[in-house]
């Protein structure tokens, strides 16, 4: 049993002059849930799929469950569940006969396995694929990934076209699979996706790495703004030297400061004038991504 | 463990969802049986002419066209390696190969649907023989369906100079014609990881070219460069009036197990498109 799911260790993907991923390197823990988030062309997909050796890197490695993408592609496959950003099966089969053959090409899943898991997701096993809806179809795809309870769960945007009660079910799935000390790793970009399940997140833009913590301490890293209203003009160097202090705006009598960590210093620094209004709004998670996204956040 | 079913699929289906080849073949049974029903109706429709053209044989074939083997009528077997087997079912073969091929890799390709099958413990060699073999699996019906059409008419069309075994000779030459064809599609699309209308087009234009280079070989007096086409192993041979040419069959399966193998190579070594 190893402790490490996944290894990234400088993995490069260039696609002729332009670059998927830049040398990547991270861990992912054996018995997790991963989220892994970035803007859409950040290079989600591709990191995914050099996992899964659809594509090779450029340069770089990856073992996946302690084995090579590449050489062990066979084995290790037997071992994972995938589910594609944009889950394609031949439309004219029906969703039972789809999950039957694709189980078979695991040298089968118990039908009752089959038919329990469409039933929790709400999924007719008896529809013709191209008859249902992109929310439905996205069932069949996380049916395939679940059904023979692989050890790692590689997800592409699992969540897409979900309505919310069913995402509720996918997220509860998740959770069994993790007590059950399997790795999930999910890509998504929007954080309230995986902001409920994930242990760990990873964010990534332009194909580097920008943050890899946990939910919590990336949210202790969100700043605070606060907008403070004086009964007359003050100059905004006085608060120039103050610790994890900027200011932001100067308007009239009303200065706008970031403040990062404790806002002490800043309240009794105004505390010397009189004070007619005052705001503080914490940045809330998705800004927090946002601002990694746009590259704006200082990269820890 | 447990006696439950997973609905939606029925007897058929199921016994079908066992490997890739298995599958192909049961998503692709009504694509391959129209193949091969139009392939034999149409042989059997020509083929029963022969009583009518006989009579004016040699008539109005263009001197220019002697090499596409359209000139001789006075015999049965000359007859069938005419228009039938020299011309109609030949072409019709080539395209079923081309178009099939670009099924085989190239269309699961450009949908991602590759992308989920490898994904799965399957390697991609693997994975390449099994539609290979589906596609094969049809061509055989093809020519089966072909041979069963002659047979039906060989006394009432007055063929029956031509022995059972020689017909079979002359299925068993188209069958691997159309699998070379198809071999060639489903080598490109391995090969290159371009789209099937591309596939298609390259592999249907290639067995075009190639018939009318194998057609006009002979009255631009080069008569080799005839040999250089997957048609004069088909059929310069005359399995009708020969029986199995196993020289020029050699020739065939080696070029298609060289596409085969010069595909797997680079499907093998090669991204997935996206």
């Amino acid at each position: 049993m190893t402790t490490t799911a996944i290894e990234l260790d400088h993995l490069t993907k260039t696609y002729g002059a332009r670059r998927g991923l830049a040398g990547l390197s991270m861990q992912v823990r054996a018995g997790e849930v991963f989220g892994y988030l970035g803007p859409n062309g950040a290079g989600k997909s591709t990191t995914i799929r050099l996992l899964l050796d659809l594509i090779r890197p450029t340069s770089g490695t990856a073992r996946v469950l302690g084995l090579d993408p590449r050489t062990d592609a066979v084995a290790l496959h037997r071992r994972l569940g995938y589910l594609a950003g944009d889950f394609v099966v031949d439309g004219r089969q029906r969703a039972g006969e789809c999950l039957t053959f694709l189980g078979n090409l695991r040298g089968g899943v118990p039908a009752a396995r089959i038919t329990e898991l469409a039933d929790r997701l709400e999924l007719d096993l008896n529809a013709r694929i191209k008859s249902l809806s992109k929310g439905n179809r996205q069932k069949v795809g996380l049916v395939q990934a679940f059904m023979h309870r692989p050890e790692l769960l590689i997800l592409d945007e699992p969540t897409s076209g979900l309505d919310p009660l069913v995402q509720q079910t996918f997220l509860d799935m998740v959770t069994e699979a993790k007590d059950d000390g399997r790795t999930v790793f999910m890509s998504s970009h929007i954080m309230s996706e995986v902001e409920a399940v994930a242990d760990r997140v990873a964010i990534i833009r332009e194909g580097e790495l920008v943050a890899l913590d946990t939910v919590a301490d990336l949210r202790a890293r969100s700043f605070l703004t606060v907008r403070i209203t004086f009964a007359a003009p003050v100059a905004a160097t006085e608060f120039a030297d103050l610790d994890g202090v900027t200011v932001q705006e100067t308007e009239g009598s009303t200065l706008t400061f970031r403040v990062d960590g404790s806002p002490d210093a800043l309240v009794k620094a105004a505390a010397r004038h009189t004070v007619t209004g005052l705001r503080a709004d914490t940045q809330d998670l998705e800004e927090l991504f946002y601002a990694y996204y746009t590259g704006a956040a200082a990269t820890a | 463990m447990t006696t439950t079913t997973v609905p939606g699929v029925s007897g058929a289906a199921r016994a079908c969802t066992g490997s890739i080849f298995a599958k192909t073949l049961y998503d692709n049974r009504r694509v391959f049986t129209a193949w091969a029903l139009a392939t034999g109706v149409l042989a059997m429709m020509y083929g029963a002419f022969y009583p009518q053209t006989s009579k004016d044989s040699l008539s109005s074939v263009p001197k220019a066209m002697e090499g596409f083997g359209l000139n001789d009528s006075s015999s049965a077997a000359g007859y069938l390696q005419g228009p039938v087997f020299g011309l109609l079912i030949p072409l019709l073969a080539t395209f079923y190969g081309a178009a099939t091929g670009a099924r085989m890799i190239s269309a699961d390709e450009e949908s991602g649907y590759l992308d989920l099958l490898l994904a799965h413990p399957l390697g991609r060699t693997r994975l390449l023989l099994h539609r290979f073999a589906a596609l094969a699996t049809g061509a055989v019906v093809i020519a089966a369906a072909v041979l069963a059409g002659m047979l039906l008419i060989r006394s009432s069309a007055k063929l029956d100079t031509i022995s059972i075994g020689h017909f079979t000779a002359q299925a068993t030459h188209l069958a691997l014609l159309t699998i070379l064809f198809g071999a060639l599609a489903t080598g490109l699309g391995a090969a290159t990881g371009k789209g099937r209308p591309a596939v298609f087009g390259v592999t249907a234009g290639i067995g075009v070219a190639g018939y009318a280079l194998y057609g006009f070989a002979p009255q631009i007096g080069a008569d080799w460069l005839g040999h250089l086409t997957p048609y004069h192993y088909y059929i310069a041979g005359e399995p009708l009036k020969n029986g199995f040419r196993l020289a020029d069959i050699a020739v065939l399966i080696a070029i298609t197990a060289a596409l085969i193998t010069a595909g797997a190579w680079r499907l093998n070594h090669r991204d997935l498109a996206r």
